[in-house]
């Protein structure tokens, strides 16, 4: 299945070639997991992001046990600070 | 070393201008900037003075690393009673001006009195004179610079004064240095206004010296080394935050009715970077302050076709854009998604000397008051004051620079008009200061954070932002904003910007650059105790002007509304549970009043 995901702040420029401005499509098998799908996404394992699908805040420790389906919402945040 | 250990007394009301030892005891217990500037207005005024009175002082501090090479080393603050508040005000610039000040010999330029017309300061190093200003009062913030730039002929000058807005005693109007950068918040140019002091221009060649100058080149290096996350700020600047804040549901939009803004793609990085349909692109390169290395400034152009500019060639070219905070307040907060509509509006403020964060959180304030039939045609003047209008927007913005029809209304500020029209629960302020862009209901810390600002609504007096990406959950919050406000107090005092601690440094860069440069022994425990020692005397100034536990509050909606959307959905922000532990954290009672035994441990006696 297609998941859409969308990358926001500084994330967006590790997103896959060809994507859009902040936004790519990963494929995913049928029943896939949150963490198998973060996985996916070239983003350098040092960078810290929070993950929220559908409004709300996903905590790390449920990244395995989280079945993604083609329809969620799914945004990645770097925490920044300032402004 | 490092300091400069001398301060300039200019009293308006008798022209005289001394020079003087600094305090060296104050400058080793406050560091410098915000804090020693601090110091010295608790020490020398009363803090019940009327903030407009020839008895307040305004204050411009340099810190001990202004002016040297270590990265961003050009703040200095201005510290006054603010017009707006009526708490302290620490309003905090970047630019070249700070850095100027300090080489001229000066870690303090203490302003008092009021000058009987109008003048400016001009100061050569120790050559320091009151000059007539009746050519330039009347001007805007631009034309001054311009004005006094030709006749001074020394391209190194630099210059920090106000508008017409300043002028009018428009309650948030700030101090406007190098054309675009400012001490933004409280209404610091509104004291300035009151002073008859439209502008300081200042030109020094002293130099700034380090404690061990080796030492101290080796460890600039070496932190800014450690600077290793500062590519997204110089390409994208702040405005970066408005994705993740929209993302996340705690941007305020509508004047904090919602969280989130369907516009904010329209005022984003993208659209920041993307030509428009004219081909016009908004930014043109970013920008630095003084020894900066990161460069988050936005130097933008408004589309010379855009309904606010198409017949002023005046403001076709190249000046200060916009950033989150402006964004926020000129964009999402009036429900504008104009790009152009709100670079123009803060271009406008930097011309005429206002603050675009109060500014847009008074027209939001206004537009709501609108919406609600409180206010109408025959008091706006006829414009049509709806949230989203991009037009009312600039004309609002321009008749509060001049201070002419509803504008003088504005000029007010939120707290003020919304209590003129009856309304004073739509005013989203915390000691008559507007927000920032962050919403406390799905930003729980933020909103503690904003109750207890010393200086009102603010988003740059606690650190609150990594926790509250995490969880909406209160717990653990008190003691992140109590923590994280003494940690912000030192930094603001040493002289340099806060944006590399989201780049890459941590506290400890910090507190090595300082222990480089300046004498005797900046350890962790000394750095620590000093941060809490400036803000529990913030804290002693604002109890003795009259605020007190009642001001440490937010609006009705943030406390009473739950949020519309977003991960803070049904959320209203849980003050209640927070405050008093923050207060204990603190050592202060139950009323929000530092204890005897706080006050001994910080020899604040």
């Amino acid at each position: 299945m297609d998941i859409s995901v969308t990358l926001f702040g500084g994330l967006r420029h590790f997103l896959p070639a060809g994507s859009s401005f902040n936004k790519c499509t990963i494929k995913l098998d049928d029943g896939g997991h949150l963490d198998e799908l973060l996985e996916l996404l070239p983003i350098p394992a040092q960078k810290k992001y929070i993950v929220i699908i559908n409004d709300e805040k996903v905590s790390r420790e449920a990244y395995a046990d989280i079945t993604v389906h083609s329809d969620d919402e799914i945004v990645l945040l770097p925490p920044i600070k300032g402004g | 070393m490092a300091w400069q250990k001398q301060i300039l007394r200019v009293n308006l009301s008798t022209g005289s201008c001394d020079i003087e030892p600094l305090n060296m005891e104050w400058a080793e217990a406050y560091l410098g900037s915000r804090g020693l500037g601090s110091k010295y207005l608790y020490e020398e005024m009363d803090p019940a003075t009327d903030a407009l009175s020839a008895e307040n002082k305004i204050i411009f501090a340099t810190g001990p690393l202004t002016g040297t090479m270590a990265s961003t080393g050009g703040r200095y603050t201005v510290v006054t009673k603010g017009a707006l508040t009526g708490a302290i005000a620490c309003s905090n610039s970047g630019g070249k001006f700070g850095a100027e000040l300090k080489m001229a010999g000066y870690d303090l330029l203490i302003i008092e009195g009021v000058s009987a017309k109008p003048v400016y300061l001009h100061i050569e190093d120790d050559k320091v004179e009151l000059c007539d200003a009746s050519e330039i009062w009347g001007k805007t913030v631009w034309q001054t610079e311009d004005l006094l730039a030709a006749k001074y002929r020394d391209p190194l000058m630099r210059f920090a004064g106000i508008g017409q807005a300043g002028e009018s005693l428009c309650r948030f109007a700030c101090v406007v240095n190098d054309k675009h950068r400012a001490a933004g918040r409280s209404g610091v140019g509104a004291v300035m206004g009151s002073k008859n002091l439209k502008t300081i221009a200042v030109r020094g060649t002293k130099g700034v010296h380090a404690k061990d100058p080796k030492a101290f080149y080796k460890i600039v290096n070496d932190v800014n080394a450690r600077m290793t996350d500062r590519d997204e700020m110089s390409r994208d600047g702040t405005l970066a935050m408005i994705d993740v804040t929209n993302g996340f549901g705690s941007l305020p939009t509508n004047n904090n009715r919602s969280v989130r803004f369907e516009g904010a793609n329209k005022l984003n990085p993208e659209a920041m970077h993307s030509p428009n349909e004219n081909g016009h692109t908004n930014i043109v390169t970013n920008g630095a302050c003084f020894a900066c290395t990161i460069g988050c400034g936005r130097i933008c152009k408004i589309d010379p076709k855009h309904f606010s500019v198409k017949d002023r060639p005046e403001y076709h070219g190249a000046s200060g854009g916009l950033e989150y905070e402006t964004a926020y307040a000129l964009g999402s907060a009036c429900g504008v998604d104009d790009i152009d509509a709100a670079t123009f509006a803060g271009f406008l403020c930097n011309e005429y000397g206002m603050d675009p964060i109060s500014l847009g959180g008074t027209i939001a304030a206004a537009m709501e008051l609108y919406d609600i039939g409180a206010i109408d045609d025959s008091i706006t003047g006829g414009i049509k004051l709806e949230f989203g209008s991009a037009e009312a927007l600039c004309q609002i913005a321009e008749l509060t620079g001049k201070g002419e029809g509803f504008g003088a209304d504005i000029a007010m500020g939120s707290k003020r008009l919304c209590e003129k029209y009856g309304h004073p629960d739509l005013s989203m302020t915390v000691k008559g200061q507007e927000f920032a862009a962050y919403d406390g209901r799905s930003m729980q810390g933020m909103g503690l954070a904003y109750a207890t600002s010393n200086r009102g609504a603010c988003h740059l007096r606690a650190d609150p932002y990594g926790h509250d990406f995490e969880t909406t959950e209160i717990e653990g919050k008190a003691k992140i904003v109590a923590e994280s406000q003494r940690d912000v107090a030192f930094l603001d005092s040493s002289g340099l910007c806060l944006f590399p601690g989201g780049c890459g440094w941590g506290l400890e860069d910090y507190r090595t650059l300082v222990d480089a440069a300046c004498e005797s022994d900046w350890n962790e425990a000394r750095m620590l105790e000093t941060g809490e020692r400036i803000w529990v005397l913030e804290k002693l100034f604002n109890l003795k002007a009259g605020l007190g536990k009642k001001d440490d509050t937010l609006p009705k909606r943030i406390l009473e509304e739950p949020a519309d959307v977003g991960t803070g959905k049904g959320l209203v922000c849980r003050l209640d549970e927070m405050l008093p532990e923050y207060y204990q954290l603190n050592g202060w009672d139950a009323e929000g009043v530092p204890t005897a035994a706080t006050l001994k441990r910080l020899n604040l006696n």
